[in-house]
């Protein structure tokens, strides 16, 4: 067996060290999303990796394997790291837990652990809450600059224990651009609708700068070659493509391709969340069809489907084409002909 | 020089300052050499020595069996003190006796006389699977070639043996090519060569000019990229040429050798020499004068490292070949073959075993570098699964075992020794199930001996009776239609050669393609087809015979 190993000469990263890098691409979202949002933002954080730490260690201890390994690997912990960051402000730990059980022991171990996976962990359980717990899942403060009474207020810590009641709740809560947006009605045209102000005070503002810091991450993780370009430039290009040619059709009626790139989980979806080697496809060809597909049905389902932003379902819709894609976009070994023969015709010479 | 890609490739750390530096140097000579039957690719030789026989340094001592296979010779003059199944050792008497065959002028000799000595220098491919250097020259027979490939890519980290064999002999390089050129009608010939090999490009280029005859010879200096060196890769990388999955290089008009194989190839027709000797670079972090050496077959490696200044608690492991593709030692008792090109005797720091595995993540970083643009990820995973109908789908087989998936895989998952396994289990497999056809063929090959001995015992009786019964048998009436029964069996003995000549070229085909498999069967089969030819031309020596006796009453 060959002998040198890219680990020693620097060449290439370890499984660990690449998750450990996107987790280090996430803080500038992590950061500016705390600015906009409030410190619960790194309670979700803090609260999801740990409770993913604590999943895998006693799951991959349940399946009787080193837990260690598993640990050192750094996916669990970025699998909460990405779902405590799609979490409204200040879930309650509750809520983070069965989000993170769903997401580490369901979707990932008992599929067979790191690498089994058909579907993207962290978007299995944003998608079960998101179904199950609608009501804490839009639960989107408005943005505040961060003062030190903001930091500190009871509510906070109320809303982290998840000791608030749904009507107190209800008076914090403000909705997304996005949520705003599908919600204005059809007889209300984009123009007047914008006209009324619906969103508080520097809510969009808020939300592009975050997307910037998404981008920022994502860029840096390109730049490093932990990802590649193919699935985020296929997704944000085939997500403004449509929504250019629905904002042509109809500019009264439907958002501009700028809204939807800079508002929801649009930029965060595709630089963290669709880039996910294990449940993305695998070819080149297949990633941009996969990118691709992710960023139609985020276009579809945010226009004509029920949920306002639809990140985790695209994802998960098209996590459930992979393996068809993987085998459709299976590249052309050097040395075969085009007519696709597995084998040289084996005659005599 | 304008070149054209082959797709992924890996930038390893070269590592070939530490044997490059010096001049070739003659390493000493063994007390002792143990020389295997089995150095190439088909079957093992079968020894012609006896113990206690004194030999000298090119005496044939095992004979090659079967077409896929090379003759032996002695490595050290001295004596012949062991015989097993596997290896002969010859105790050297150090005085280095040589006993070469005699020269040919390759300009004016036949081609036939040629590849007779080709064959009878024991000549296989020096650099990797040990290939009978006749038999390739054979399959050119079969095939329009019009190019030589001199593959001086060398691209493998640390082994510097090929780069060290142009500086030292350029001229006889190029003229072992134009030799192998000569020999099998090539036009061009086109040397690949890396660009981090600068000293031996001057030296190609100062020897060129009196070269250029009878083919045309053109330097194609390469960017260094492993695994350029790899056959399909330099030939789609100098040639722009694709040879087909399952195919070879002549089946684009092509053919390749290393310059060490064309070197030996000279010495074997120009000086008589058979090939008891060769290049070997020795290097790694454990040696204190690292360098290339001229090394005699059948030296142990222990004493080869020795004379090069082994630390013993320095050394971690040594490797044959090249870091990517070559194999650890399991023991330093091992003598260099004709395949040994480098013995890398590396520390712990310098080569680590690889960190524990971890699961795969489906990075694709494996897939952006394979050379052959396979599906390492799932190539893995479904060895793993034994699923070996999908894994030749994947096509398994057109991997070439380069390493550079393992390389770049951040889960330290070692790919290509899943690969290897598996390509292990189903030749396994297949060869259960040709186990039934080979007997089947065994039958027939002891029905074709019989036949065969008949027919000789026939046409022996035959000239007998033509000799004590020559006056009386013009009347004979047993042989009424001598001239139709000669045609048919000028017909069988003309079929019976054909069916020779295509068994050769399946065998030599099936043996160039997949140089590890077993051939037993096709050799058999071979072996048949030869048979059958004795018999036909037995018979139709009688039937002649015969006939003449008929017309000469
Ligand atoms: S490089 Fe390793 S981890 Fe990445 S896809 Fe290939 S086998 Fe899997
Ligand atoms: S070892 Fe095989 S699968 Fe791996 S890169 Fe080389 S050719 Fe491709």
């Amino acid at each position: 067996m060959s002998m040198m190993h890219a680990a020693q000469v620097g060449a290439a990263p370890s499984t660990a060290h690449l998750m450990r890098w996107v987790i280090v691409a996430t803080l500038p979202g992590i950061a500016a999303m705390t600015f906009y949002f409030g410190l619960g933002v790194i309670s979700n954080v803090l609260l999801a990796g740990l409770f993913a730490l604590g999943a895998e260690a006693l799951i991959v201890a349940l399946r009787q394997r080193p837990v260690r390994p598993a640990l050192r690997d750094s996916s669990a912990l970025l699998t909460g790291v990405l779902l405590g960051a799609s979490l409204p402000p200040a879930s309650p730990w509750w809520l983070i837990a069965v989000g993170v059980m769903a997401a580490v022991v369901v979707a990932k171990q008992l599929y067979g652990g790191l690498g089994h996976n058909p579907f993207n962990p962290a978007m299995v359980g944003y998608a079960l809450l998101l179904v199950s717990l609608p009501t804490y899942m839009t639960l989107w403060s408005p943005p505040q600059a961060l003062t030190a009474e903001s930091l500190f207020n009871q509510t906070l810590w109320a809303q982290i224990i998840g000791s608030l009641p749904p009507a107190t709740l209800d008076a914090l809560s403000g909705a997304t651009p996005l949520d705003a947006f599908k919600h204005k009605g059809e007889a209300v045209l984009a123009s007047e609708f914008w006209a009324s102000q619906p969103l508080p005070e520097g809510t969009l503002s808020a939300w592009r700068n975050v997307a910037f810091a998404w981008l920022i991450g994502g860029l840096v993780l390109i730049a490093k070659r932990i990802i590649s370009w193919h699935i985020p430039i296929a997704m944000l290009g085939s997500m403004m493509l449509l929504a250019t040619l629905f904002y042509a059709s109809d500019p009264s009626h439907f958002a501009s391709p700028l809204f939807h790139l800079l508002t929801g989980a649009t930029l965060f979806g595709a630089f963290f969340i669709a880039t996910d080697p294990v449940s993305a496809a695998t070819s080149q060809r297949g990633k941009l069809i996969y990118g691709a597909g992710i960023g139609a049905l985020v276009m579809i389902i945010r226009t004509f489907g029920g949920y306002p932003d639809a990140v985790a379902f695209a994802v998960l819709l098209m996590n459930l084409c992979v393996p068809l894609l993987d085998i459709y976009t299976v590249p052309r070994p050097s040395g075969h002909a085009n007519t696709a023969t597995h084998s040289a015709p084996k005659e005599p010479l | 020089m304008p070149a054209f890609e082959f797709p992924g490739g890996i930038y390893p750390p070269e590592r070939k300052a530490r044997s490059n530096q010096s001049k070739l140097q003659v390493a000493a000579l063994p007390a002792q050499v143990t020389l295997p039957l089995k150095q190439h690719a088909g079957n093992a030789a079968t020894p012609c020595v006896a113990m206690g026989d004194s030999v000298k340094v090119g005496s044939l001592i095992a004979q090659r069996d079967g077409m896929i296979s090379a003759p032996l010779h002695a490595s050290v003059s001295g004596t012949v003190t062991q015989i097993s199944n596997t290896a002969i050792t010859i105790e050297s008497d150090g005085l280095d006796n040589w006993q070469r065959l005699p020269p040919l002028d390759w300009r004016a000799a036949s081609p036939a006389t040629l590849l007779e000595r080709l064959d009878s220098s024991g000549l296989t491919g020096l650099g990797g699977a040990g290939f009978p250097t006749y038999i390739k020259a054979q399959v050119a027979e079969h095939h329009a070639i019009d190019t030589l490939v001199v593959n001086a890519a060398e691209c493998e980290p640390y082994i510097t043996a090929d780069d060290l064999t142009l500086r030292s002999y350029p001229a006889d390089v190029l003229e072992g090519a134009q030799l192998i050129a000569r020999l099998c009608g090539v036009q061009t010939i086109v040397i690949g060569i890396e660009d981090n090999k600068p000293e031996a490009i001057s030296a190609l280029e100062h020897a060129l000019p009196q070269a250029q005859h009878p083919a045309a010879i053109v330097l194609k200096v390469i960017e260094t990229r492993y695994p350029s060196g790899g056959e399909r890769q330099l030939i789609k990388k100098v040639l722009n040429r694709d040879v087909p999955s399952g195919g070879l290089p002549a089946d684009v008009g092509t053919l390749c050798h290393n310059p060490g194989t064309l070197l030996a190839a000279l010495h074997a027709v120009r000086d008589g020499k058979p090939l008891v000797e060769r290049i070997v670079t020795l290097t790694g972090e454990a040696v204190s004068t690292p360098g290339n050496y001229w090394v005699r077959l059948g030296t142990s490696v222990a004493s080869l490292l020795d004379g090069v200044g082994l630390m013993p608690g320095q050394l971690h492991q040594v490797i044959v070949g090249g870091p990517m593709m070559g194999t650890p030692l399991a023991t330093l008792d091992t003598p260099v073959t004709k395949t040994t090109n480098c013995l890398i005797a590396a520390t712990l720091a310098e080569l680590p075993p690889a960190p524990i595995e971890s699961p795969c993540i489906r990075c694709s970083a494996c897939e952006s570098v394979c050379p052959a643009q396979l599906l390492p990820q799932q190539l893995h995973w479904y060895a793993r699964a034994e699923n070996d109908s999908t894994l030749e789908t994947l096509n398994l087989f057109d991997c070439i075992e380069c390493g550079a998936c393992s390389f770049v895989c951040p889960s330290f998952i070692p790919l290509v020794k899943d690969y290897r396994l598996a390509k292990q289990r189903i030749r396994m497999k297949q060869i259960e199930t040709a186990k039934s056809d080979h007997a089947k063929h065994r039958f027939e090959f002891r029905q074709a001996r019989l036949a065969r001995e008949d027919a000789e015992k026939q046409a022996r009786r035959q000239a007998r009776l033509a000799q004590t019964q020559k006056p009386s048998t013009s009347t004979a009436g047993d042989h009424a239609t001598p001239e139709v029964d000669l045609r048919s069996l000028r017909i069988a003995q003309t079929a019976a050669k054909a069916a020779v000549k295509k068994a050769e070229k399946v065998l030599a085909r099936a043996a160039e393609q997949d140089p590890k498999q077993r051939f037993d069967d096709l050799e058999t089969q071979l072996a048949t087809a030869q048979e059958n030819l004795k018999a036909a031309e037995a018979r139709l020596a009688s039937a002649r015979e015969n006939a003449i006796q008929k017309d000469t009453p």
